[in-house]
């Protein structure tokens, strides 16, 4: 019995061990995609109006519309698969997905890990904070005065750290990192943080959800602007095809026509 | 903004939440008996081996080493990340599952299964017509608390992308700013699986109990 079962952990173990050594992976992730007809696209569908769920429990959002556009012109379909945002780089990394689309701006430590494709909207940051908030925020830095919060993984939480906690001019604990934004506009109407720093388009989304809300300020202060999709690094296969549908769709209008259905300007 | 739609839609995470719960509780129970079997009569090398393995997984926080096996797991075979949190869930179990039954074990009086071999039974004929059967009943009541455990921490699995309950939950009160609305019907289906189980479980027990004991 107890010889057996020896017998029985050393396969395990040696089967995991030869597992652990293999090395696998195409040479770019278009050839797995345009063979299985689909693209496996991740995103974090908890931020409006990029991404959210409707009613019947279906994906809809800028960046959802977009990217079933431009899975139309490549010829595929498109799979989504949805997780916390912070997980969503390292599942790129690991090939657990193909490409992710969730309002990701540039950022030069993204670009380390992972490839963006060209920029497919522009976007800009903001702050919000209750209606009964009274300090005066006139630059970005004022904001480094109060409680603030912002989500986790974003190039506003970098910025902060860069700009406000890296430069002593707030302290780390008087900044709160939240997974989901819509935790953080809890807080805020609970008076745990004074400012909460967005990226704008949510942030006016919140601002209607949350009457009790103001905007302070908004600009392209953390990220300059432009979204990206983000894609394996060094693959540039994949950025051809992906950029190449981006510009189809931009001379199409069709960029333009999703932005006034879903941020309504 | 359709409420029932929404709260459908939560409840439809139950199928996720169940799936993992029955993966990992099996898989848990093979696992925690094998390596229960191993530290108790496995040699000294073996038992030493069973031990480690018991404290450290028992010692990690389940989500620090749901990320630490679904990267390891996951990363040499392709699995989905419900089949690879699933059985990532099962590993952490079987240490839980390991100590109930070692303790359920040991619980069994020491005459039994020296009874058991004075009658001319092997180890193993001892280990597993008389010592097993009387210690899983006694492991029961533990049993059915891990269970509880498991079903509850399949919420985990969200981290890593599984469309379960707490997931749509979350999506839900992110949509529809009413995250009471969202988490009380997340909370009221988890409260629902854990009470129905432990209910069956219950019953488990009393039909394998001895009549006369009290």
């Amino acid at each position: 019995m107890k010889k057996v079962l020896i017998f029985i952990i050393s396969i395990i173990l040696i089967t995991t061990l030869l597992a652990a050594c293999t090395q696998s992976g195409p040479a770019s992730v278009l050839d797995k995609i345009k063979k299985d007809g689909k693209i496996l696209v991740g995103t974090s569908a908890d931020y409006p109006p990029y991404e959210f769920v409707d009613s019947a429990g279906q994906k809809t959002g800028f960046d959802i519309e977009l990217m079933e556009e431009i899975g139309k012109k490549m010829g595929v379909t498109v799979e989504w698969v949805d997780m916390p945002f912070d997980s969503l780089i390292a599942a790129v990394k690991e090939g657990k997905i193909d490409i992710s689309i969730s309002c990701f701006n540039y950022d030069e430590d993204r670009a380390k890990e992972v490839g963006f494709s060209k920029a497919y909207f522009n976007s800009e940051d903001s702050f919000i904070a209750n209606k009964d908030f009274t300090g005066k925020i006139e630059k970005p830095e004022d904001v480094a005065a109060y409680k603030l919060g912002v989500q986790s993984g974003t190039t506003q939480d970098t910025w902060i750290k860069e700009n406000l906690i890296d430069k002593n001019l707030i302290k780390e604990e008087n900044v709160q990192l939240y997974e989901r934004v819509d935790q953080a506009a809890l807080d805020l109407a609970a008076g745990r943080i004074d400012i909460l720093m967005a990226d704008y388009v949510p942030a006016k989304a919140l601002l209607k959800a949350n009457p009790g809300f103001q905007m302070l300020l908004h600009e392209a202060i953390a990220s300059a602007g432009p979204l990206n999709i983000v894609l394996p690094l060094n693959d540039e296969k994949v950025k051809t095809e992906i950029d190449k549908a981006i510009d189809t769709l931009q001379t199409e209008g069709v960029i333009d026509q999703l932005a006034a259905k879903y941020f309504g300007e | 903004m359709d409420l029932g739609n929404f709260l459908s839609y939560i409840a439809s995470g139950t199928l996720y939440t169940l799936g993992a719960s029955l993966i990992a509780l099996p898989a848990g129970l093979i696992l925690g008996l094998l390596f229960a079997l191993l530290y108790l009569y496995g040699g000294k090398v073996l038992s030493n081996l069973m031990a480690v393995y018991s404290t450290v997984m028992r010692g990690i926080p389940p989500i620090v080493l749901l990320f630490v096996l679904y990267f390891v797991v996951s990363g040499s075979v392709n699995l989905s990340p419900f089949l690879a949190g699933s059985i990532s869930l099962g590993i952490i179990s079987s240490a839980y599952q390991m100590e109930i039954i070692r303790g359920a074990i040991q619980c069994v009086s020491g005459g039994q299964l020296m009874a058991a071999r004075a009658i001319g039974l092997s180890q193993t004929q001892a280990v597993r017509e008389i010592l097993l059967p009387q210690a899983l009943r006694i492991a029961l009541p533990s049993w059915s608390n891990e269970a509880a455990i498991v079903i509850k921490d399949s919420s985990l699995i969200y981290a890593l992308g599984v469309p379960e309950i707490l997931r749509r939950a979350q999506l839900i009160s992110a949509s529809t700013q009413q995250p009471f609305l969202a988490y009380s019907a997340a909370a009221i289906i988890y409260f629902a699986l854990v009470f129905i189980t432990t209910r069956l479980l219950g019953r488990l027990e009393q039909k394998l109990a001895i009549p006369a004991n009290p």
